[in-house]
């Protein structure tokens, strides 16, 4: 035990010959995560209408500001503007005599600026809804009702289920590139002689550094899961779990980033094959959604990865309280953890094979 | 000329023999274009089932209007699967639907007798823009039902005026984004991996003892910078013309003009690192300076749209106001309505950056000399 803590040690001494790796694993995923919490859309947009002139116009803009979630956020911010006809930046309402005619059939025009299909999309949809619910009220009884069933008693931001998704791919990348980075540094530094004659057992050298990997790792995660927490408010039931499911994620990303390092020998390839595998095993895993909706090709390919099931694993800690936990479980909770030990046990042999053969046989 | 032609020389054989520094500018751009593309690149139409228990015509009607109207992307809002009930609430539970619609039996009956008709609509809301989606979208196959089945029409009709005759659609206009971004890192990872390289070789003090000029090794640096800057934007307009499909064609050398400048602001400053940084930390750092300016100075979106949004540090890098001039040459193979004034001003960010980048750079040369 005494030899394991001591190679423990130097292991975390070896930080001073990564420093640059283990900033990237510290900060980059929170980095990404807040960067991209900027960007991932927001329901609620803020709509311009002219002022209007009519009853009916007005009424136009009350059922505007009435569009939204009955369990989460409005969908308009409603602004009203005195529009000359001039030049559009993003989009204009205004309630219009059709050809110049009268006001006896009005139409509500949305004067677009140059704007993208997706927000066209995104101000036609909260026009509509709004002036259907004028239709609605006009048809009295005989309007169709559509009644709300959502799968969850809150609309949860899209924040939470990203920010859920980038805590493996934290701890994929910390482990990942920061074994590939040291294992490497032992053929460049030939420090690996060191190991070659040491009289240790295989187990203790790669148990060692495999334990030092996941510390690390975790620890790479708890900046996410701290990020997340106080972006969105929301933070995971039972966090020990959630330590429970990473940690197999960490041993097989270490054991991908040690074998890169032991094939390669060289530390920027494999840097390079840690940082690649940790983002296209995520955006294949489920960084933007559950795998299952992207079709059944991709969930296939995404069961491939740990992403796919450590997410699954984590959706009811973000997702669910105590009493609901097994109402939001996605797919089979047994079968992921079971993949990911698996995955994890087969990565451990396939390193300490390959060890065995670059380190101790010296190919 | 000789000395350049030589310096120049020098400099391309450095590159020849670490020719990864191309890489610098197309992976991580490559990772973002195919990020970006599954999250907002796909056929974006929701896929739900429809299941009509109705015995009058109003189900069918409802069913089959649900697959027909047609979102601004040209393609349905709801891609409806024909399943039987018990397999569409089994891939429902499963997550590979996004939702079902249920329509009761007596949906006809209660329709035609003006007696409150409902259906219901069960969808997932883990995510609230999804589900945002859901309920708006259920308006517009509402509107068109009613339209199909003939309800009286409403009192206030709708329209739309667009300034183009063709949609403008989103990934196209951020893939032009990430190729800005390729270009600029393109150019920086070339000039920080030689000039790091240089450094550890002690080259860079012979360059400081040398009786000449610092420019006769700036130029030819900032060039070979430019060049692989180019080239590796170009590189990757190529990939974007694959996906999403967008080549600026004729307006390629307008392209390269634009780019160019903004990689003439980028590229001495990636000199500087060089000079200073180590390998990890100064790749790092130029790799996260590059995501960073193109996340704040318009890569998602356009600028001209939102220009009152923009905050101010934005404004201090050159990507601001070249980015749309890029959408307009590439995307809708137009001159920009600002061309002149977008030269003026990234000419003038050129000019700065190579100021400041050969100033400090020839400042910490001569002393290190």
């Amino acid at each position: 035990m005494r030899r394991f803590l001591l190679l423990l040690r130097n292991e975390f001494a070896l930080f001073r010959t990564a420093i640059p790796a283990h900033a990237v694993a510290a900060l980059q995923p929170a980095v990404l995560y807040l960067l991209m919490t900027t960007i991932l859309v927001h329901p609620t947009f803020d709509m311009n209408m002219a002022r209007p002139e009519t009853v009916l116009g007005a009424e136009l803009a009350a059922a505007l500001e009435q569009v939204g979630s009955p369990v989460g956020e409005p969908y308009v911010r409603l602004a009203m503007v005195d529009w000359d006809g001039g030049t559009v930046d993003r989009q204009v309402i205004r309630v219009e005599a059709l050809d110049g005619g009268s006001l006896a059939r009005p139409v509500a025009v949305q004067h677009f600026g140059l704007i993208d299909s997706n927000l066209v999309k995104n101000f036609r949809n909260r026009l509509t809804t709004a002036a259907l619910r004028l239709w609605d009220a006009e048809l009295g009884p005989r309007s169709v009702t559509v009644e709300q069933h959502p799968w969850l008693p809150h609309d949860v931001p899209y924040n939470v289920y990203f920010g859920m998704a980038v805590l493996p791919m934290a701890t994929f990348l910390a482990a990942a590139i920061i074994g590939a980075m040291l294992t490497a540094q032992e053929f460049e530094f030939r420090t690996v002689v060191e190991y070659r004659l040491a009289p240790a057992t295989l187990g203790l050298i790669l148990g060692g550094r495999l334990v030092r990997l996941a510390l690390t790792a975790l620890l790479s995660a708890g900046v996410v899961w701290l990020a997340v927490g106080l972006v969105t408010g929301v933070w995971p039931r039972d966090p020990w779990l959630v330590v429970l499911i990473l940690l197999p994620v960490a041993v097989v990303a270490g054991c991908v980033g040690m074998t890169a390092a032991l094939l390669l020998r060289r530390t920027i390839p494999a840097f390079l094959v840690g940082l690649v595998g940790a983002f296209a095993g995520w955006i294949v895993g489920g960084a933007f959604g559950l795998p299952s909706s992207f079709g059944a090709t991709f969930e296939r390919v995404s069961r491939l990865t740990p992403f796919a099931h450590a997410i699954e694993l984590l959706f009811p800690r973000y997702f669910g309280d105590r009493s609901s936990a097994s109402a939001v479980t996605i797919g089979s909770p047994v079968i992921s953890a079971l993949v990911l030990l698996l995955m994890a046990a087969g990565m451990v042999a396939l390193t300490a094979m390959v060890y065995q053969r670059r380190v101790r046989r010296q190919e | 000329m000789r000395r350049f032609l030589i310096l120049l020389r020098t400099e391309m054989l450095a590159w020849r023999h670490d020719p990864i520094s191309v890489l610098g500018g197309f992976i991580p751009t490559l990772i973002l274009l195919t990020a970006l593309g599954l999250l907002f690149g796909g056929p974006l139409s929701f896929n739900i089932a429809v299941v009509n228990h109705d015995i009058g015509p109003y189900g069918a009607i409802l069913r089959r209007t649900c697959g027909e109207v047609l979102s601004p992307f040209g393609t349905p809002y709801y891609a409806v699967s024909v399943l039987d009930e018990d397999r569409a609430w089994e891939a429902y539970r499963n997550h590979r639907l996004d939702g079902v619609w249920v329509i009761p039996a007596d949906f006809s009956a209660r329709l035609d007798a003006g007696d409150h008709p409902a259906v219901e609509m069960h969808f997932s809301n883990y995510n609230d823009d999804r589900a945002k989606n859901h309920r708006i979208y259920s308006a517009e196959i509402l509107w068109r039902f009613y339209e199909e089945i003939g309800q009286p029409a409403p009192s206030l009709a709708l329209a739309e005026a667009y300034p183009l005759s063709e949609m403008l659609e989103w990934f196209p206009v951020m893939a032009v984004g990430v190729a800005l971004l390729s270009f600029m890192l393109g150019g920086m990872t070339n000039m920080f991996m030689l000039t790091q390289k240089e450094h550890v070789a002690r080259v860079t003090l012979e360059f400081g003892l040398a009786p000449r000029s610092l420019a006769w090794v700036l130029l030819p640096k900032t060039l070979l910078a430019l060049v692989m800057g180019l080239l590796t934007g170009t590189g990757f307009l190529g990939v974007i013309a694959l996906w999403p499909g967008a080549w600026p064609g004729r307006f390629l050398p307008a392209v390269w003009l634009l780019a160019g400048l903004v990689i003439l602001f980028w590229a001495p400053l990636a000199l500087m690192v060089g000079l200073r940084a180590r390998y990890f930390a100064g790749m790092i750092a130029l790799i996260l300076t590059g995501l960073t300016v193109f996340f704040v100075s318009g890569g998602l979106g356009l600028v001209r749209a939102n220009w009152d949004a923009v905050p101010w540090f934005p404004r201090v890098f050159p990507n601001l106001y070249a980015v749309d001039p890029l959408r307009d040459l590439i995307l809708f193979h137009a001159w920009p309505a600002d061309w002149r004034a977008a030269l003026v001003t990234l000419t003038g960010f050129a000019a700065a950056g190579l100021a400041v980048g050969w100033g400090l750079a020839a400042r910490q040369l001569r002393r290190a000399g």
